[in-house]
């Protein structure tokens, strides 16, 4: 198999002297959904903040196309091929739904408006939110939001987008229409880790699921495998009180 | 009644020339108060420690002790610190008192907006900075395009109030010699041995600037918060 885009390798997060990840290591390959699934507060948002480099690390290390993060001077290169979507959405209430969007692609990656406009609108038609561009996000609802910040971070054509818990924020109606926005984008063959607590997502969705638990990883393989025929007691117990 | 209005013809010209210098001293003050104060309010919460003292610092002595003490001691002390401002006279009025007294009013707001701006800043949802960060704008960029221009909406109430303090507040300058209003209602108690009808003249013309700026300053708010829908 070729180069993963990202491999983590034996990495440790600390805050103080409360270890929070204690030796996490996997690969994400191109093209490849894994879902990072486990219990509330087991580091699984930590993994992904780490890789997009917005929690230094305390140990071990990340790589993203072989280069290793710790060595790196800026971190906008790395930013700008690594998309994340946050859990509240965070979208710029200043800005109206296409500048939101629009920003930066045209002030990071110095694009051409004309270019990044057609690319912008385009997203928003494929979010099915294109009469929403002229209006600011607190006009729009949560999931309406999700699926704009969605659209912004695909804007800058990343090469792996990052969801921290995308559909935990919104009412349960909203769910969906965001499950099946990041569901066609998998399909197209976009590389994704998802943090989520949606189990039948991961289940229909993600090619690989990884349970986490107490910083380290507990369950590393096929969807079908460790959600549905899982050996460990842990993973039967979690997922017996999520259904 | 009519004795105000005799007095306002008769010493028109002093007034006049009165409330363009407070108006251009209350604008120095206000224009540059915004610029250190926010400058001095990303120093309080920059990650250089000796910077951050230096704010801190600066802006409690200048926030715990009175702004007359601050005029006077700029007027005398500059000075002594050998920074000599030219004695140039332009229609009659000295440009270094104006200057001096503009530096002291600078230096107190300057405490002041900082303050607000901070608040203004630290009041911005954590995420908006992380957002922007994932997006790969550098730190400056989420400051003045993400954070900056949300805090100013916020902070607009606050400020305006700041800037109808410092119109008040210039006031002061009168005691180092400014011909500004409060200075030129003095004059005229002076000549017109009336003691009383200057200070209602130029009370009225100073409500007359503050309302209007805080007329001003609720269009802007009020067409910023339209702005966000």
């Amino acid at each position: 198999m070729d180069q993963p885009v990202i491999s983590i390798r034996d990495l440790r997060k600390a805050y103080g002297t409360v270890s929070v990840l204690k030796g996490i290591s996997f690969d994400i390959h191109k093209g490849e959904v894994v879902a990072i699934i486990g219990p509330s507060g087991s580091g699984k948002s930590t993994i992904l903040r780490c890789i997009n480099a917005l929690e230094p690390i305390t140990g071990g290390d990340v790589l993203y196309q072989g280069q290793s993060v710790r060595k790196m001077k800026s971190y906008t290169d790395l930013r700008t091929h690594v998309g994340m979507v946050f859990q509240h959405f965070n979208l710029f209430p200043h800005m109206s739904v296409l500048r939101n969007i629009m920003y930066s692609p045209i002030h990071v990656k110095h694009e051409p408006k004309q270019k990044v406009y057609e690319r912008a609108t385009g997203l928003l038609r494929k979010v099915g939110l294109e009469e929403k561009k002229d209006v600011y996000p607190e006009m729009l609802s949560g999931g309406q939001q999700q699926r704009i910040a969605i659209a912004r971070a695909l804007c800058m054509e990343p090469d792996v987008v990052l969801f921290d818990e995308p559909t935990s924020a919104l009412d349960p109606e909203m769910v969906g229409e965001v499950l099946t926005v990041m569901k066609s984008l998998a399909e197209s063959g976009m590389t994704m880790a998802v943090v989520t607590h949606e189990m039948r997502f991961a289940a229909e969705v993600a090619d690989r699921v990884i349970f986490i638990d107490e910083g380290v990883i507990v369950e590393d393989g096929p969807a079908e495998q460790v959600l549905m025929h899982p050996d460990n007691p842990r993973i039967q117990s979690f997922l017996k009180n999520k259904l | 009644m009519e004795g105000l209005i005799r007095i306002m013809q008769k010493y028109s010209s002093l007034l006049v020339s009165g409330t363009e210098i407070t108006l251009l001293i209350s604008m120095i003050t206000i224009v540059f108060g915004l610029i250190f104060g926010c400058l001095m309010a990303l120093m309080k919460m920059c990650r250089i420690t000796p910077l951050r003292w230096f704010a801190e610092g600066y802006v409690a002595f200048i926030r715990g002790t009175p702004v007359l003490v601050q005029i006077f001691l700029i007027f005398y002390g500059l000075p002594i610190l050998g920074i000599n401002i030219p004695a140039i006279v332009v229609n009659g009025t000295d440009v270094s008192r104006v200057v001096s007294g503009s530096i002291a009013l600078v230096i107190n707001s300057t405490a002041y907006i900082c303050e607000i701006v901070r608040a203004g800043i630290q009041s911005i949802d954590r995420g908006q900075t992380e957002a922007a960060t994932a997006l790969g704008m550098s730190n400056t960029r989420v400051m003045w395009a993400i954070i900056m221009p949300q805090a100013m909406r916020n902070i607009i109430p606050a400020l305006g109030n700041e800037f109808i303090t410092v119109i008040k507040t210039s006031s002061q300058v009168s005691v180092i010699g400014i011909a500004e209003l409060m200075y030129t209602a003095n004059t005229i108690r002076g000549i017109s041995f009336q003691p009383i009808a200057p200070l209602v003249i130029v009370a009225l013309i100073y409500f007359v600037i503050t309302f209007a700026v805080s007329l001003i300053l609720n269009a802007v708010e009020r067409r910023m918060r339209r702005s966000v829908r």
